[in-house]
Parts: structure tokens; C-alpha cells; sequence
């Protein structure tokens, strides 16, 4: 396995007032291509501006980022927003759907801004979201769905233009626990087909525990980074879906979600 | 990103708050009707004036006055003769200029008619340089031009112009003075409300022109037979002789002149001309040919373009104060713009950073805010331009429309014309319609820049804020 995120000395300082808080303290972190990877640590560990960072939405204090061979951290805008376009995919914790556009244009939003036809995007659209089990939903507006749909609406935007790398910020956190699982089950399935590394902060123990690495982060600093075991993996895996079984085959639009 | 992905996304926004951009549009659609109309107005004021200056007379025409004695530099009185008008016919933009004379200072009749029975002044001559009668705008009815040649003194007959109205001019001399039978004028009937013809029939008559001095006892005089060899078509603008006219060319009234001299016995001849025409070959040029004559010591001259431009500074003086008030309304407009496309923003904050984070380049971002905001400012103006139009037909039609309520009223004027009756009193041109669009666009496209550059710099992270 080769590494394609990896940090060196990364140190991000905020000014809160007069006070300098240092949200991370020389982070060296690498993290290999394929993993699912889950940040994990308290509120205010730091992990969010992790991910930032490791995602190019902010500026580093000090310290380079790398994602393959690309240093984005001396990246200028342009070039990050290239770079994004062309690289890297991104879940939110609100699905930020834009709330305009149906679920198909939603989905087809990076490829539109990679330039790709409207046709050949919204074609691309409606095969992320049959695959999500959102196909009859492609033509509804955001507001006429529930959280679970939106945010998978929100997962297949992130996979449509075929990254490297998608970051998750907190994807489940304002869904309830059995969407959850499926969303996560959806991510899970999708990042080991399409072979994309997946970085997700979330703080809920249990869902980190399925993961490939766990990176637990506190006081700007990491404080383990654990390569969890074939074994160990599906325990847990097997323990968290335990409950979804008949929920869970695909195109499962038929999966009670609770609205949020 | 795809230049019409982009305008979707600027359209699908603008119809997301139909209300606020309508109200916005409100703006604009006033603005551009105020300029549009205070233009309309100046340029129908000017059209007016140009109609009104245009009756008096030929607009690219300067007159010069030989009346009057000027001293020049090296002392001696500036004539206004031949060797001067070589010298104006050589200043740049000078088409011809030309002596204008009657000849009225002659003693002489022009006959018709058996035994030269129907009489007319010879002042009725006008006489020109014939060279000069086409480039000034005059025109043949019939015939041939006038030639430059001079008759020699054995030849009796000298060729001439006549026009329409021309055989109005003679009376018939076998009447009393006191009879109304001695005139005939145009549009005279009979009794029966036939219209009468003139004494004379210029295409077929003889005209014999006839000089005379001295008293009964020792009176002599000279006669020669004017040829007719065309009629000049009428023009009124460039004078009434144009209507009823004898012309000759200037060198063979010359010749008659001599004749009469020599009769007269007089040896102290004025070479000056009373007046001449100099025609310039456009408008434009005309301020800058009569101030060359001015340096040329012939200050006595008028044309109407001295009249056209004072016109014009006054309707452009007024254009300027309602202009200034079409402008004032069209920057609220701009401010408008401003602050419709700034809530945009505001409401937008979160979209634009997931669009940040999803990939899309901040000169996209921007395009995007400036095709709102020129959107607006197009849409304004087509609006803008169409209810102009609309309320210029009305203004147009005011009287008719007012009329038929039974109002009258008179706008003409209302630019500070100088009440040239036309009812036209707003025009709008292509020219300016294309220039309403385009300006209103324009100020769409700059009302937009403070709010763009301000959604560019939105950070990413705004999309990753929980709230």
C-alpha cells in the first residue's frame, strides 16, 4: 500500500481575541490509499481542522500537506479548486444540497463544474443515485426528502466524478442511529468498489470501529493511529449491521427513515 | 465550467426571488426611461429647429455683404470683387461661391408680348456665376445650364434661366395703373373660377430686354433678346427668386452693365459685389469657412448655422438638466442593483462555499454574480426601452389623444425650442434604443463587481459551518 494523504509538521494557530489556541501541534500523519479512515476525538480535539487542512479548505499555520504527490498546501485558489474538481470528493454533516436543483443536478453538480455536458453529467447522476437506491428520488427537490435521502444524495455527489480521496465531515451527525448505519454501510460498500480513500471525523466510537484506521485525535495533537485487523474490523462491522439485514439490499428506498 | 451552465445557474437565481428582482428591475426600467425620453425629447427639439432654420434657408450657405468699406492691413478698402472670390473659393471645404445681384441700380424694362405689350422690371434679373448654380444645390426643371461664355458685343441675344411663377411678373402696360387688369397673380381666377394664366407663357414668348438713359429728347437705347434655355426648379429655401426669376450669368449682366455705363456716360465703376454666396460642402464646416472669410476682411455674413448653434447649446443646455435628473435616478437604480445583488450574497453565503468545496473556480463564482447583475440591467433596458417607445407615441399623439377628450394642449417647445410647431416632440432613434440597452447592461455589469468581488472571497469553510 502506498501512502497517499500524508502531513508533516502541520500546525494550525487560531487567534481567539487576544488568546492563540493552537488547534493542531505538529500533526505528522500518513494514511494509505483504499483505507477508510475515521478521525475520532472530543469536541474541540482539533479533528475538524484536521480534516480541513488534510482537505485544503484552510491554510496551515506551518507544516506541508501532501495528497499523492501534490503539496495543497502551497496551492493558490485556483489551483486548490482545480485540484478539488479534479481529486477530491466531500461529504458534509447538513448535506449542504443546494436547494434549487433536483437530486440528479445535485449529484451532477462537480461534474458541471469539471464541464462536463449537461447530458452526459445528469447520465452519470442518475447512475450514482440508482446505486444509492435513490433513483425514483432524482427528480425531487431537496425539501422534499428526508435527512437519510439528502445525505446520500450528498454521498453520491462525492463519488460521481470519481475522486482519489472523499472527506466525510461528520456525515451522520444529524442523522438518527439506524440511518446512520446505512449511510455508513453505503460509504463502507462504495469506497471498496470504486477503490477511493475515505477520511471521516466523526465521534461516534462504534462507527469508527469499523474502519480501516482509526486516528484519534487530542489537543491538536495525534494521540493514536491504530490499523485495525481483518478480525477486529468484521466484529465490529458484523455487530453494527447486525439490526439492518433485510434493510440493507441494494436500491433499499423501502428503508424507514426518520426525517430530521 | 460551461459558459451556459453558468447562465442557468444566474437565471435559476434570479427567478428564485421573482420579487425582489422584479422590484429591482422597477428600478432600472425607470432609469432607462427617464434618459431615454430626455434624449428623445432634446433630439426631437433640435430635428424641430433644423426644419424651422432649414425654411429659411440652405444650411451649409454663407452670405457675404459687400456693403460697407473695410480697411485692410496694408491700408486700402477690401473689395468684395472677383479677385476676392478666387480667394474664398480657395479656402478648404468650399464647394463654389457666387455674386448674387439685381440690377436694380439699371434702368431698363424686360417685354413680352406683341409690341412688347407685358412689362417687368429689370430688377427681376438675378444674376450668379452659372458655374456655381449646381454645386449649390439648384436644380433644372427643363433645359440646359447657363454657359460661362461671354456674348460679344456684336451678339444680340443672351441666354437665361426662367422658373415656374416667372411669367407672374409682368403687367400688362396698356392698363391704367389703377386697373386690376394690369396684374395678374398666382391662383387668380375668373369670374367663373377658372384659374388664370400668366400674361406671358415663359416656354413660348419672346423677351426682349431693353436699357435706357437719358430723357425723353435725348434718350437712347439698347436692346438684346433673351434666350430662354431652361426653367430652374423651384426652391424656395434658397429664395423667392427661385419662384418668378429672370437668371442670367453675372458676365454678360457685366456686359449690359458696360453698355449702360458707356451710355450713361459714368467712368467710376464699383467693382465690389453687394452680396455673395459661398456653399460649403457640410455643416460641420460652416462655423470654421465663415471664420475664414471674417480673416479675409469680409466680416458682414450670415448663414444659419450662427442661428443653428445657439439653438442647439439651449437644447443641449436643458438636455443637461433633465439628463441630470434621468442620471440621478438611473444611479439609485445602480444602488438598487447593488443592494438586491449584496442580500443575494448574504442568503448565498453557505451555497457558495459548498461550491468552493465542491470544485468551482472563483472566476466562475464571479461570472456568475456579474450575469445576475447585467441580467438585470438587460432586462431593465429592453423593459426600459419598450415603455419609452410606448410613452413617446403617446406624447406624440398627445394632442389627437387629448383632443379626442376634448383638451388641448401644446407641448411643442418644452426643450427650449423656439416654438417651431412640430408635433413631433420626442423621436427615438435605433441609435439610441441599442445605446439605452447597452448602457443599462453596463451599469448592471459595474453594479455587480463590489458584490461579486465579495462572494469571491467567501471562504470554503462556510460550508462546513454547523448552525
Amino acid at each position: 500500500m502506498a501512502p497517499i494523504i500524508h502531513t508533516e509538521k502541520l500546525r494550525k494557530v487560531y487567534a481567539v481575541g487576544k488568546e492563540r489556541v493552537v488547534a493542531l501541534n505538529d500533526v505528522d500523519l500518513t494514511i494509505e490509499k483504499g483505507e477508510f479512515c475515521c478521525i475520532v476525538g472530543q469536541s474541540g480535539s482539533g479533528k475538524s481542522t484536521l480534516l480541513n487542512q488534510l482537505a485544503g479548505l484552510e491554510k496551515p499555520t506551518r507544516g506541508k500537506v501532501f495528497i499523492g504527490k501534490h503539496e495543497i498546501s502551497a496551492m493558490n485558489e485556483t489551483e486548490l479548486a482545480q485540484f478539488r474538481q479534479q481529486h477530491l470528493g466531500f461529504i458534509f454533516q447538513s448535506y449542504n444540497l443546494l436547494p434549487t436543483m433536483t437530486a440528479a443536478e445535485n449529484v451532477a453538480l462537480p461534474l458541471m463544474f469539471k464541464g462536463i455536458d449537461k447530458k452526459t453529467r445528469l447520465k452519470l447522476a442518475r447512475k450514482e443515485l440508482k446505486s444509492m437506491g435513490l433513483l425514483g428520488r432524482a427528480n425531487h427537490l431537496p425539501t422534499e426528502m428526508s435527512g437519510g435521502q439528502q445525505q446520500r444524495v450528498g454521498i453520491a455527489r462525492a463519488f460521481v466524478s470519481n475522486p482519489k480521496v472523499i472527506f466525510a465531515d461528520e456525515p451522520t451527525g444529524n442523522l438518527d442511529s439506524k440511518t446512520s448505519k446505512q449511510v455508513l454501510y453505503r460509504m463502507l460498500e462504495l469506497t471498496k468498489n470504486q477503490q477511493v480513500t475515505f477520511v471521516m471525523v466523526t465521534h461516534e466510537p462504534e462507527l469508527a470501529g469499523c474502519a480501516d484506521r482509526v486516528v484519534t485525535i487530542l489537543d491538536g495533537k495525534v494521540c493514536s493511529n491504530v490499523v485495525q485487523d481483518e478480525v477486529t474490523k468484521t466484529r465490529n462491522r458484523e455487530a453494527l449491521f447486525a439490526d439492518l439485514q433485510g434493510d440493507m439490499a441494494i436500491g433499499g428506498d423501502a428503508a424507514k427513515e426518520k426525517s430530521n | 465550467m460551461k459558459i451556459s451552465d453558468e447562465i442557468s445557474l444566474s437565471a435559476r437565481n434570479l427567478l428564485r426571488r421573482k420579487g425582489r428582482t422584479a422590484l429591482t428591475l422597477v428600478g432600472v426600467v425607470i432609469g432607462t426611461c427617464m434618459v431615454v425620453l430626455m434624449i428623445s425629447l432634446g433630439i426631437a427639439q433640435n430635428q424641430a429647429n433644423d426644419e424651422m432654420i432649414q425654411s429659411w434657408g440652405d444650411l451649409t450657405q454663407i452670405e457675404i455683404y459687400g456693403g460697407g468699406i473695410s480697411i485692410g492691413s496694408d491700408g486700402k478698402a477690401i473689395k468684395l470683387d472677383d479677385a476676392a472670390l478666387t480667394q474664398i473659393r480657395e479656402l478648404g471645404h468650399v464647394l463654389a461661391a457666387t455674386p448674387f445681384t439685381n440690377p436694380y441700380n439699371l434702368n431698363g424694362t424686360i417685354t413680352a408680348g406683341r409690341n412688347n405689350r407685358y412689362v417687368t422690371n429689370i430688377g427681376s434679373i438675378t444674376a450668379l456665376d452659372p458655374v456655381a448654380l449646381e454645386p449649390m444645390g439648384f436644380a433644372l426643371e427643363s433645359g440646359r445650364w447657363l454657359d460661362t461664355n461671354v456674348i460679344n458685343a456684336q451678339s444680340k441675344k443672351i441666354p437665361i434661366l426662367v422658373c415656374e411663377y416667372t411669367g407672374y411678373n409682368f403687367y400688362d402696360s396698356r392698363r391704367s395703373e389703377n386697373s386690376p387688369k394690369r396684374y395678374r397673380w398666382q391662383g387668380e381666377t375668373d369670374s367663373n373660377g377658372n384659374e388664370l394664366p400668366p400674361f406671358v407663357d415663359v416656354d413660348k414668348d419672346k423677351f426682349t430686354l431693353t436699357i435706357t438713359t437719358g430723357d425723353d429728347a435725348n434718350a437712347k437705347s439698347q436692346t438684346w433678346e433673351l434666350e430662354v434655355v431652361g426653367k430652374l426648379q423651384q426652391d424656395v429655401s434658397k429664395g423667392w427668386w427661385t419662384q418668378s426669376g429672370i437668371i442670367m450669368s453675372m458676365q454678360n449682366l457685366k456686359v449690359i452693365e458696360a453698355a449702360y455705363n458707356k451710355m450713361e456716360k459714368i467712368k467710376d465703376t464699383n467693382s465690389s459685389y453687394d452680396q455673395v454666396y459661398v456653399k460649403v460642402d457640410d455643416l460641420k464646416n460652416v462655423g470654421d469657412v465663415e471664420e475664414a472669410i471674417h480673416e479675409l476682411g469680409f466680416q458682414n455674413t450670415w448663414s444659419s448655422n450662427q442661428q443653428r448653434e445657439d439653438m442647439q447649446k439651449q437644447v443641449f443646455r436643458s438636455q443637461m438638466i433633465f439628463g441630470g435628473v434621468a442620471a440621478v435616478s438611473l444611479l439609485v437604480a445602480a444602488i438598487n442593483i447593488i443592494n438586491t445583488m449584496t442580500m443575494a450574497i448574504y442568503e448565498r453565503t453557505r451555497e457558495i462555499g459548498v461550491m468552493k468545496v465542491l470544485g468551482c473556480e472563483i472566476a466562475n463564482i464571479r461570472t456568475m454574480f456579474l450575469m445576475e447583475s447585467s441580467c438585470i440591467g438587460f432586462i431593465g433596458g429592453v423593459l426600459g426601452v419598450l415603455i419609452s417607445l410606448l410613452v413617446s407615441f403617446i406624447l406624440n399623439n398627445l394632442t389627437t389623444i387629448m383632443a379626442s377628450f376634448g383638451q388641448y394642449v401644446d407641448l411643442s417647445g418644452i426643450m427650449g425650442g423656439y416654438g417651431a410647431s412640430s408635433s413631433t416632440i420626442s423621436i427615438i432613434p435605433l441609435w439610441l434604443m441599442l445605446g439605452a440597452l447597452v448602457f443599462a447592461t453596463l451599469i448592471g455589469l459595474i453594479s455587480g463587481i463590489l458584490p461579486a468581488n465579495k462572494a469571491v472571497k467567501i471562504s470554503a469553510l462556510e460550508a462546513i459551518r454547523h448552525d
